[in-house]
């Protein structure tokens, strides 16, 4: 039998790994434990969830006012992964500098990031976005409309990505993108990376702005792009969404074409 | 990649050397630019051997200060348009030898610039014959009545005829292997090359030509030293050169064209030994390297002809062979060196922080080699070779109820049974005084060995010390920050792109902070939460040490609980629990102290100060709770011995009784050592305790190594692909190598070998094993799981701090080594002490017996308080001494630093001011010889036809663009990049060049200039 002696040997262990990650903690505390239990007291989806609180919170018609909202809810309430206030700064810069007409957004979620950038657009141009769970797609048109744009500007896309994009061309009548935004499943960005520059929809010039690619992390994503040499690329370093520690990263990538 | 960060870092640097590259590109401006334009001009057959004879001509200039000012010379000559009319009998005179014909023609030429350029003119001249040179030529080569005609009239008919057999016949033979021969023949020495003349003609010629040559020399010499006629010899070895190069020529073998050439070779050996301190671009050192090199295996075999050659192209070969043998034997030296090329590799690849701790590895190994070789040498070979064998005594025997279970694995992992009663321990040794048929004091060997590894290992490490004292400069820190970081930060050993990367960013970042902390000084707001922060950091940390020092102590309580119920009614986990408790901590507590330590906000090497100066605490701390349990147990122990003590006599007596009632003779025989009652020998107690300590803790330092960053590296590489998230970049990630942590290990581990080498002799051959694995085994965990740390930062060379923790820790674990060696009575029935009241009574039971009689008293007097009182001050007062005087100097050293940086401000602003006045004077000049140009173009041009439009363009431009260099500063920078740049595509090396700019005190830009200037102008004035 291990003596207790011993046992309290390991004391200092759990301590450092207790403050070393306690973000992940934290995160881990926020995003699924509360949120499992939220599920099971309320019988509402998360999203609908924050649907409910915005509406009650923000006022309609005013994109900046739902921005708040989400981002006090997922601060203050429950977690949501929405790109949040730092880096969404970021990608305002981005949108200003580029003032794309033809934008895609990968993964809606509950359209915390469409809003964003349907407000960041130049007049005349167009959101693209693409969701694949009917429930959240749903929450998100909601959101949408409440932030008062309206189908000539966002046109909310309800499939999976690897679906749709190649039926951009043919069944939207894109020729080409200016931005695309990449925040859906980490694990698709590669591959949806590969086929848009398949899609011959990725002019010069064609921005792309992926979400999260070090926490949760993107490695194929950011070894395709370092290793294809088409793109001028960086990677903007910030912390992850609504959390002080936890290193994140926002790749910023400028299609050059085949040199 | 590296390279490029490294590029980018360098970038400034490079600004400044671009700086300097045209200031003297400007000062050798006019040579380099006429070399380009008669390239352009003429056909250049030649290239390479054009370079080389080029820097043959350069390197002449050496001796003369500089160029220009030649070149200089050369204009007034031109001016003076008599002046080679002067000059033309002693030509004519100089012409009688054949090999003189060549200087002749030199002469004939300093109408050029630039001596390449006159170099190539000639050679063309000679192709075509109708240029300037013409008569010349003629009256040499054509006609000996020419010469004749001309004769001197020292040179007698029958000579010059010899004279001008000798070269058609070595025209001949040129003609028929010219393009083989040819180098050969130019590169012999003098003598050589005139014994060969002799063997070729008749021995008569021989003494006349002697005579010649001697007078050609005379003249030579005279040249020299009249300054006007410098240029004419040297212009004459270019000749040579030349005629070398083209290989028309018979006279290519004079022998001052062979020393010529002999001395080109011989710069550029020169050059390319210096060639690392210059401070050249990159590029351009390689392509000098290169061509050097080529011109040196080109010419160097070929310098000597005939036997002369032989014997010469001998000694270069051997020269070569020993060379090379050399540098092989420095390889092999490195090789030799243990783990140099494994430590290097780290090095590049962590940085040197990361490698200092492997350094400091290897530099602990061989001290635990001396000290493994001395305790094996000294005590346990001679105690296994001549002591008692093994069964003969009781303290070498097993006792009987330990017999069973003396080879089971378990009490032999735990240093009982067998290992117990073996040399391994201090109660195996006899207290015999002398053994084996050497009569090897044994007693006495075993004390002095481990007084001597004591004082070894603190001679070494003050030794160490000392030395790395000198190494770390006097420099102030404070003082130039921003340049320090900006010159100073690359560690230039890093040869990973990773590292190479993380440093980049650690430079920067540390930039961004620097600029930070400057303007916060300024602000100082949060001072207040960073002051609050350390101090709750320092708390949390106390809080820590007085914890693990509460659980040892604790658990050191019940081990003694679990003693005197005896140990073998707990399980294993009770039996080691003191020694788990100690490693463990000292594992996960320095992870704790870490992970504080963030809180603070430190720079990276004062947080692993700070970081080592905890670990040191808790380790101290550690051990020594663990030594003060020790000391209880062996109070134990000694109040178990009196008891035992006692029994035995009981048991002796009772033993005698019942024999001596039977018979007296029998009793010996009938008890076997195994039985003989004995007592407890805290001394192989401390020992077996020490050993237990060092492989408990080995083997915890391996199991992290294995778990901690093995199992976690592999784990992440491999769970990666199905995981759902970047376990690389993020959460586990791989782990970084913890040098505080390892290095504290290295040295409590040393201090533990340090206190427990007396009672177990094989303490220091662990630790050799020990070591020698973990060498390998951190070399390999280091290069293959772990990740460079994500601060780069270069430890101090001279890790003066590790020493300084080592001689503590040294002296804090001679303490109790000491305190128990004098203060306890050894015991009395194990150990080579055993039967004397205090260990170190052996000294004295030596000295009274193995000495004279007087030499104890001698002893006895010296060791009287009253003598060594005395000294004992005398040796304070002379510490107290060295210790000012050596803090007078170190002030003295300070003042003289400052004068020196006032010194060379002063230099700075002398340079500048000469540098204006330098000017001044030249644009005197220049409205002085405005007019005198004229003339000497026109004589250029006259010179040859075919370059006349190129060269007048030449001069014509040559003049006004250096004046204009030197009036308008930007401008003619520009130009001399432009000037500079083709020069370098073409490399010219000019060793002397570079000699000067690298001269100290001289700074880009103004100073340089000075002095050509300086120089130049007198000159002129002069012709």
């Amino acid at each position: 039998m291990v003596s207790p002696a011993i046992a309290l040997a390991f004391l200092p262990l759990l301590l450092t790994l207790l403050i070393r990650y306690r973000y992940y903690f934290v995160l881990f505390y926020r995003a699924v434990l509360v949120r499992i239990w939220k599920d099971c007291v309320t019988g509402l989806s998360r999203e609908e969830r924050v649907f409910q609180y915005v509406l009650t919170h923000a006022t309609p018609g005013d994109p900046d006012s739902i921005l708040d909202a989400f981002d006090d809810w997922c601060s203050k309430v429950e977690y949501i992964s929405n790109i949040g206030p730092k880096k969404g700064k970021i990608l305002d810069r981005l949108l200003m500098e580029q003032s794309p007409l033809t934008v895609l957004e990968l993964g809606a979620h509950c359209g915390y990031s469409t809003v964003r950038i349907a407000r960041a657009l130049p007049l005349g141009a167009r959101l693209y976005s693409l969701e694949m769970d009917q429930r959240n797609a749903a929450i998100t048109e909601k959101v949408i409309r409440l932030a008062g744009f309206d189908d000539d500007t966002v046109e909310l896309i309800v499939d999976p990505s690897d679906e749709v994009i190649p039926r951009l061309r043919s069944e939207y009548g894109l020729e080409r993108l200016d931005f695309v935004f990449m925040d859906h499943w980490k694990k698709c960005y590669a591959p949806d990376l590969q086929m848009l520059e398949g899609s011959g929809l990725l002019g010069k010039g064609t921005m792309i702005v992926a979400d999260n690619v070090l926490f949760p992390g993107a490695p194929k994503f950011l070894r395709h792009i370092r290793k294809s040499g088409l793109y001028k690329w960086k990677v903007h370093r910030a912390t992850l969404e609504y959390s002080k520690g936890i290193r994140d990263g926002m790749a910023e990538l400028v299609y050059e074409g085949i040199k | 990649m590296r390279m490029q960060k490294r590029r980018d870092f360098l970038k400034l640097c490079n600004f400044i050397y671009a700086q300097s590259t045209e200031s003297w590109g400007e000062f050798f401006l006019g040579g380099r630019r006429i070399t380009r334009m008669s390239r352009s001009s003429l056909i250049t057959s030649e290239n390479d051997i054009d370079i080389g004879l080029e820097l043959t001509g350069d390197e002449d200039d050496v001796s003369t200060l500089q160029e220009g000012q030649e070149r200089k010379r050369h204009r007034g000559r031109r001016k003076a348009g008599e002046r080679e009319k002067k000059k033309r009998p002693r030509r004519n005179r100089e012409a009688s030898a054949a090999g003189e014909a060549k200087e002749e023609e030199s002469q004939a030429q300093p109408q050029k610039g630039k001596r390449g350029r006159r170099r190539r003119e000639r050679t063309e001249a000679e192709e075509a014959e109708g240029n300037q040179r013409g008569e010349e030529k003629h009256a040499k080569i054509k006609s000996g009545k020419a010469e004749k005609t001309r004769k001197n009239v020292r040179n007698e008919k029958t000579q010059k005829k010899d004279q001008e057999e000798e070269e058609e016949e070595e025209e001949e033979e040129e003609a028929g292997s010219r393009n083989s021969k040819r180098k050969k023949r130019r590169a012999s020495a003098k003598e050589e090359e005139k014994e060969e003349v002799e063997s070729k003609h008749k021995v008569k010629e021989q003494t006349q030509e002697v005579k010649e040559k001697k007078k050609k020399k005379k003249k030579k010499h005279k040249k020299v030293e009249t300054s006007s006629e410098q240029d004419t010899s040297e212009e004459e070895d270019k000749d040579e050169a030349d005629n070398e190069e083209i290989g028309v020529r018979p006279e290519s073998l004079t022998p001052e064209e062979l020393e010529k050439l002999k001395e080109a070779v011989d710069e550029r050996k020169k050059l390319i030994q210096g060639l690392r301190g210059k401070p050249w671009p990159m590029k351009k050192k390689l392509v000098t390297l290169r061509e050097s090199q080529e011109f040196v295996e080109k010419y160097e075999g070929a310098l000597g002809k005939g036997k002369g050659r032989k014997l010469y192209a001998y000694k270069v070969m051997m020269n070569k062979k020993w060379m090379k043998f050399q540098r092989d034997f420095e390889n092999f030296k490195t090789a030799c060196i243990p783990w140099e090329m494994k430590i290097k590799e780290i090095e590049s690849h962590f940085g040197s922080s990361v490698a200092s701790y492997f350094l400091f590895l290897r530099w602990m190994y061989g001290i635990n080699m001396i000290l493994f070789g001395l305790t094996f040498g000294l005590v346990m070979v001679p105690e296994a070779l001549m002591g008692r064998p093994y069964g003969s005594i009781p303290r070498k025997t097993v006792p009987r109820a330990e017999e069973a279970s003396a080879m089971d694995f378990a009490v032999l992992w735990d240093f009982g049974g067998y290992a117990q009663y073996s040399v391994l321990f201090y109660g195996y040794y006899n207290n015999q005084r002398a053994i084996g048929w050497l009569k090897f004091r044994m007693p006495l060997s075993y004390f002095l060995v481990g007084v001597g590894t004591v004082a070894y290992s603190y001679m070494v490490v003050i030794r160490t010390m000392a030395r790395n004292a000198n190494d770390s400069g006097v420099g102030d820190d404070n003082s130039f920050n921003f340049s320090w970081k900006m010159f100073t930060s690359w560690d230039y050993l890093i040869g990973n792109p990773e590292t190479a990367d993380n440093k980049f960013a650690s430079i920067t970042t540390s930039f961004k902070e620097a600029i930070l902390e400057e303007q916060e000084s300024r602000k100082d707001d949060n001072i207040h939460l960073t002051r609050f922060l350390r101090v709750l950091a320092n708390f949390l940390v106390l809080c820590c040490l007085a914890g693990s020092g509460y659980l040892i102590y604790f658990v050191v309580r019940r081990s003694q609980k679990f003693a005197l119920d005896g140990l073998d009614t707990h399980s294993w986990w009770e039996r080691n629990e003191v020694n788990m408790v100690m490693s463990l901590l000292g594992m996960f507590c320095p992870m704790l102290f870490d992970v504080i330590s963030t809180l603070e906000n430190y720079h990276p090497r004062v947080a692993l100060q700070w970081q080592l100066g905890r670990i040191f605490a808790l380790f101290l701390g550690n051990l020594y709770t663990f030594i003060i349990a020790l000391m209880d147990e062996i109070n134990l122990k000694r109040e178990e011995e009196k008891i035992v003590k006692f029994n035995i006599t009981m048991w002796e007596a009772s033993l005698y009784n019942g024999t001596v009632s039977e018979n007296s003779t029998a009793l010996p025989i009938t008890i076997q050592p195994a039985d003989v009652p004995r007592g407890p020998c805290w001394e192989t107690m401390v020992g077996q305790e020490f050993v237990r300590l060092i492989i408990s803790d080995t083997m915890t330092t391996y199991i992290t190594l294995l778990i901690g960053d093995f199992l976690r590296a592999v784990l992440v590489r491999f769970l990666n692909y199905c995981w759902c998230w970047d376990l690389e970049a993020g959460f586990p990630s791989y782990s970084e190598f913890d040098v505080s942590g390892n290095v504290l290990g290295l040295i409590f581990n040393q201090g533990m070998i340090w206190m427990g080498a007396f009672y177990a002799p094989c303490l220091p051959a662990l630790n050799v094993l020990r070591l020698h694995v973990s060498m390998y085994l951190q070399c390999w965990a280091v290069m293959c799981c772990n990740v460079p740390q994500e601060r780069v930062f270069k430890a101090s060379g001279s890790n003066n701090f590790y020493m300084a923790m080592l001689l503590v820790i040294l002296f804090l674990s001679t303490l109790p080594a000491i305190y128990t060696i004098v203060t306890i009575p050894p015991s009395f029935d194990c150990g080579p002490f055993s039967g004397k009241k205090r260990m170190f009574d052996v000294i004295q039971e030596t000295l009274e017996s193995d000495f004279p009689a007087w030499f104890s008293k001698v002893f006895s007097y010296a060791s009287n308080p009253g003598l060594v009182l005395p000294f004992m001050l005398l040796m304070v007062l002379a510490i107290y001494y060295l210790q000012s005087t050596s803090k007078s100097y170190k002030e003295a050293n300070v003042e003289l630093k400052k004068k020196l940086q006032t010194q060379n401000e002063e230099n700075k602003k002398k340079n500048k001011r000469a540098a204006l006045k330098a000017q001044m004077d030249l644009e005197e000049a220049k409205k002085a010889t405005s007019h005198g140009d004229g003339p000497e173009h026109q004589k250029n041009n006259n010179a040859s036809l075919k370059d006349q439009e190129v060269d007048w363009e030449d001069n014509q431009g040559n003049g006004p663009r250096l004046y204009r260099g030197r009036n308008e500063r930007n401008p003619s920078a520009l130009r001399i990049k432009e000037c500079h740049l083709p020069a370098t595509n073409a490399p010219v090396p000019r060793s002397h060049h570079h000699g000067s700019h690298g001269a100290p005190g001289y700074l880009p830009g103004l100073p340089l200039q000075s002095e050509p200037r300086m120089y130049r102008v007198p000159s002129m004035q002069r012709h």
